[in-house]
């Protein structure tokens, strides 16, 4: 098997993925070159982040104004909130790979959808993490069972986490990268739900409505909230395509084992009819 | 004679699942079943808004609950009830008001208007805190030991605004204007 036949964006996997072309990796030189998932655009994207994690800090901590009510803890919107877009972000990416999977059968969605699922699996528990953390000062609780949101949220979180186990539990490729998707799928639905928890459940929840579309904001804790969704979006991609590189090398490395399973075994036949042959 | 050169099916490329994998799977859709179900075998209800803690009261009995209101800012007294601290207040949603003792200390967000979610019951007869009057005064109290306090989106400060006065969403009607009752 080779690389083409892993379906559409082939090329753009093989060239921009792992820098090196659409061979096979069967040459010492290219192992070389596809050794790292980095390159120039990532080293630059990964360079972004890093200042706008600098900048980010002096903004939530210097910048911004405290909170009449929760005085420093507000701090906390700048983490949890982008958090929570980019657990969104990366779940519906999850999502429309899924969906690309079983429609398609494009390996490169596949992969596309599995690197996003990790990283929405990350985004999700510093969701929770940051929110049980700014809950404590506000709410009076790291936690609380009856409200909706914190809970589906919980629930998104398990439902990850059992796409990933059942990633890494093996077997055929493609029945596994199927019922991935279809796990992927299923755990989507819960998007809308925690989304609007806050909406439909109004006045039956612990937790605030969206501070992004309903919120009274300051312009100034706007605008760094905005920063902080942007630097995430960042770090989201500059991982995401990393991510995604190891798995585009991944199922090469496994289109090259196959293709040396085969020789091996063509030449082992080649072997035993000379040996017959010459019988 | 030649050889059979038609590949065979190609062995999978990769060992049996690991058995812990299997474990964290069954792990997961356990736990995910059991938050499921301990919710859904929960009162669905998270909690009862203060008017309709009162409308159900005999239904609800002496049995534990959770209930919001927003406290009524002038009622609050803070005392000990022997070496317990206390925290007496009403508060009111949706035209209702309740008369509360809270056992321990207020949540560090506790202030007049600002809603809180608290667990408790019942009991039949007035509160007892020195320096409460209460605005309910209808010979029940509600028992709590556990407060949170249910923030809004507003993130203001109040350097540049002093205007906002947080309501219980929009039943707090009774907030701050029946203190002299």
């Amino acid at each position: 098997m080779s690389a083409g036949t892993a379906g559409t964006g082939t090329g753009a996997a093989g060239t921009g993925a792992a820098g090196t072309g659409t061979g096979t990796m069967s040459t010492g030189d290219r192992r070389d070159e596809a050794a790292t998932t980095g390159s120039r655009g990532t080293r630059l994207l990964g360079l972004g982040v890093l200042v706008g994690v600098v900048a980010l800090i002096l903004l939530g901590f210097f910048a911004a104004p405290a909170d009449d009510e929760q005085r420093d803890a507000v701090r906390m919107i700048f983490v949890h909130v982008p958090s929570a877009f980019l657990t969104y972000t990366a779940l519906l990416t999850t999502a429309v790979g899924s969906v690309m999977w079983l429609w398609k059968r494009s390996r490169w969605w596949d992969i596309v959808a599995h690197s996003a699922a990790e990283m929405g699996v990350i985004f999700c528990g510093l969701t929770l993490f940051t929110g049980s953390v700014w809950g404590r000062p506000t709410w009076n609780t790291y936690w609380d069972w009856g409200d909706v949101r914190l809970v589906t949220t919980l629930i998104l979180l398990l439902m990850m986490v059992g796409y990933l186990a059942l990633r890494a539990a093996g077997g055929d490729e493609n029945a596994v990268a199927t019922r991935a998707a279809v796990v992927g799928l299923l755990a989507a639905v819960n998007l809308p739900i925690i989304n609007r928890s806050v909406e439909w459940w109004a006045n039956r929840t612990l937790h605030q409505k969206s501070s992004l579309t309903d919120g009274n904001l300051e312009d100034l804790t706007l605008f760094t909230l905005f920063v902080g969704i942007v630097v995430w979006a960042l770090f989201f991609v500059w991982a995401m395509v990393h991510r995604f590189r190891i798995g585009w090398l991944e199922h090469q490395l496994a289109s090259v084992e196959l293709e040396a399973a085969l020789v091996q075994r063509r030449a082992e036949a080649s072997a035993g009819s000379a040996e017959e042959a010459s019988l | 004679m030649t050889g059979e050169m038609t590949p065979r099916a190609p062995r999978p490329l990769r060992a049996r699942p690991a058995p812990w994998i299997g474990a964290v799977i069954a792990l997961a859709l356990a736990a995910a079943v059991v938050v499921l179900v301990l919710n859904l075998l929960a009162d669905s209800l998270y909690f009862y808004n203060a008017d309709e803690a009162v409308e159900q009261r005999e239904e609800i009995g002496s049995k534990r609950f959770t209930l919001q209101g927003a406290p009524i800012g002038c009622s609050i007294v803070e005392g000990f009830n022997g070496d317990e601290p206390v925290v007496a207040f009403s508060l009111s949603f949706g035209g209702a008001a309740i008369d509360v003792v809270h056992h321990g200390d207020p949540a560090e967000l506790f202030q007049p208007d600002v809603p809180v979610v608290l667990d408790g019951a019942w009991v039949a007869e007035a509160p007892l805190v020195e320096g409460f009057g209460g605005i309910a005064n209808d010979g029940w109290h509600f028992s709590s030991d556990r407060m949170r306090v249910k923030h809004d989106n507003d993130y203001i400060n109040d350097e540049e605004y002093d205007e906002r006065s947080t309501l219980a969403d929009d039943g707090a009607d009774l907030t701050g204007v029946v203190c002299e009752a």
